[in-house]
């Protein structure tokens, strides 16, 4: 199912989203990079969650080592990596997709573990991630590092500091839009096609000669490399990182972000993460200890009555010609 | 020796704590192969029914078999509004149970703050044995974990109802063609198991600390247990528990409590990828 206007309606957003500075101030854009960071989070686990069927309990583990790895760099705090934005970054993206692929290598080789056993790992996982941050003194233990620096372009002697709210908001559209592409193209290639095809039917698509394992990891180490990224991004916004967003709290609320915005389509994902966090810092001044528990109760809705989300049916773009018909299938299994 | 023997009885008693929590969430995760998240949150309610009713100085007993009931009730009402909707969801069951226990404990923070509250014991006296000194309200929870696992096994394996029950765990299209009534086992099993969360809520009360938190904290090890025993079988709980409480108190004995989760996790995480059926389970899901 999909909607006549939804590629319409894409353009349109991201269209609005880098039109934003024309209408908003210093304050405001920065809450929108924040929120945006999120979005860039909740997009990650969509696309394991929602293309690859892996209920992944444990996101912010990935969300984490990225946070954790762009403020160690540009402290200076790893031996022999230049404390550059760069190199932040770049560590920021492959450390977590390492983390994954191998979790998903030894998760998902052999009789693999699925569906529940897969979100009580993570989950546990997270959990472990998070104690161990808490008692490794070098990396700040349970206060975290303090004062992570801003994003620094350098070009050869000339350097510029990204203090301004613009600026860094110019940045997150940039990553932010970059990740919905990459993620985009990656769905809608073959490879998306047989990633679905392992969401609905494992074994068969084993059956089609299909290494599922490998599929599956490979797209995990994906998503680890993307929350990875808003990791980044986020530590350098709020210039601190701790333990918390490692564990339990954060990956609670990207599920709810993505549960509710669909999980089957990226943007509906993005967005899921935008308007949740943006009604909760409207509504939770005055709906105060009330908000948790409507949030708790329209999550428990939005799983039972709509299993795809609010946004998913308005936002899903059909796909390209080539994979709505079955010969990338057929002629993967030939050869 | 003494050392020894304080560590051993420590080991028991975390041991039979979490078989006490593990024992409902088994027989929930088991028989209708839904993953509760929102045990902990069940456990939650049993402790703070005693919260609220020994302000009326009501016999502890009473106290017991009213959480019992209590949190059965809810689990009734979860079962019906909720959980039965999507029983052919099964992810989506994790995540509905997760989105209610995140529900149930904001509710909890807005009727009785953040805070933590007051619980007294109905007996606290240490008893000399061995030549050690041990709390006898730990001995009590001890055996009342035990009287209660062995209860349970009986309705399960002595009782007709336990044999219905069984039935539909073997074979629920089966079962419900030879005229059981799968909708009311559902029910009654869902409402049994969470009646269950809230009385090891209710009996572990008086020993923690009650805030809107300490459910949280029993979730992780509750469920590497059971998956560790295995869920084809409720013996799996008794296995997993053992293994995941014993090696937990030992080695925060010997280390500190956190590098004991962060080993023990870790650990339970192995078992479970080598052996997906868990430790007792021999049958193929």
């Amino acid at each position: 199912m999909k909607s006549k206007y939804s590629r319409s309606l894409t353009v349109l957003f991201w269209a609005a989203l880098a039109g934003a500075p024309l209408f908003l101030g210093g304050w405001n854009l920065g809450l929108l990079s924040q929120l945006m960071i999120y979005g860039i989070f909740a997009m990650s686990l969509a696309f394991i969650w929602g293309q690859g069927g892996l209920l992944c309990f444990g996101q912010s583990l990935f969300f984490g080592i990225g946070a954790y790895a762009m403020a160690l760099t540009t402290k200076g705090m790893i031996p022999g990596v230049p404390a550059i934005t760069l190199a932040g970054l770049v560590l920021a993206m492959i450390l977590p997709a390492l983390v994954a692929g191998l979790l998903g290598l030894a998760l998902f080789k052999g009789r693999g573990l699925y569906g529940a056993y897969f979100g009580i790992v993570t989950l546990s996982a997270a959990v472990i991630a998070e104690r161990l941050a808490i008692n490794w003194s070098y990396i700040g233990g349970f206060n975290g590092i303090l004062d992570v620096p801003p994003l620094r372009l350098e070009w050869g002697s000339w350097q510029i500091e990204l203090y301004d709210p613009l600026l860094f908001f110019l940045v997150v559209l940039v990553a932010a839009f970059a990740a919905f592409l990459v993620l985009l193209k990656l769905e809608r290639s073959a490879f998306g096609t047989v990633l679905r095809g392992i969401r609905d039917n494992e074994t068969r698509a084993a059956f089609l000669g299909f290494e599922t394992a490998e599929y599956k990891t490979v797209a995990f180490a994906v998503s680890g490399a993307v929350a990875g990224l808003a990791g980044a991004l986020f530590a350098v916004q709020f210039a601190f990182v701790s333990p918390a967003i490692l564990g339990f709290a954060l990956a609670t609320e990207v599920l709810i972000w993505v549960a509710i915005g669909g999980k089957t389509v990226l943007l509906a994902a993005f967005i899921g993460a935008l308007a949740v966090k943006s009604v909760e810092n409207v509504l939770s001044d005055t709906l105060g200890q009330y908000w948790l528990l409507v949030l708790g109760l329209l999550f428990v809705a939005a799983v039972v009555v709509l299993p795809r989300g609010l946004l998913a049916p308005f936002l899903n773009l059909s796909l390209p010609p080539a994979l709505r018909r079955s010969e990338p299938l057929k002629k993967s299994t030939t050869t | 020796m003494e050392m020894t023997l304080l560590i051993g009885l420590d080991a028991a008693s975390y041991i039979l704590t979490l078989l006490l929590v593990c024992i409902g969430l088994v027989i929930i995760f088991g028989m209708m192969n839904v993953i509760n998240l929102a045990h902990g949150e069940f456990f939650l309610l049993g402790a703070y029914t005693v919260v609220l009713l020994q302000q009326y100085a009501l016999p502890f007993a009473v106290i017991l078999v009213t959480a019992f009931v209590f949190v059965a009730l809810i689990g009734l009402i979860i079962e019906e509004l909720v959980i039965r909707r999507i029983y052919h969801r099964f992810l989506d069951t994790i995540l509905a149970t997760w989105g209610i226990s995140l529900a149930l404990k904001q509710l909890v923070i807005i009727l009785f703050g953040p805070g933590s509250q007051p619980t007294v014991a109905p007996f606290a006296e240490p008893i000399a044995m061995f030549g050690i000194t041990y709390s006898s309200y730990r001995l009590f929870i001890m055996g009342m974990a035990i009287v209660i696992t062995a209860t349970t096994f009986l309705i399960l394996f002595r009782t007709r109802w336990g044999l219905t029950a069984r039935g539909v765990i073997a074979n629920r299209q089966m079962a419900s063609c030879l005229g059981v009534n799968t909708r009311r086992v559902d029910r009654v099993t869902f409402a049994f198991g969470s009646g269950l969360a809230g009385l090891a809520g209710a009996i572990m009360a008086p020993l923690m600390s009650v805030d809107p938190q300490m459910g949280v904290g029993f979730l992780v090890p509750a469920f590497l247990s059971i998956l560790v025993g295995g869920i084809a079988s409720p013996l799996g709980a008794i296995w997993g528990a053992s293994i995941i409480g014993g090696s937990n108190s030992v080695v925060a004995a010997i280390w500190t409590p956190v590098i004991a989760q962060i080993v023990v996790f870790s650990l339970a995480i192995v078992v479970i990828r080598l052996m997906p059926d868990g430790l007792a389970g021999r049958k193929k899901r």
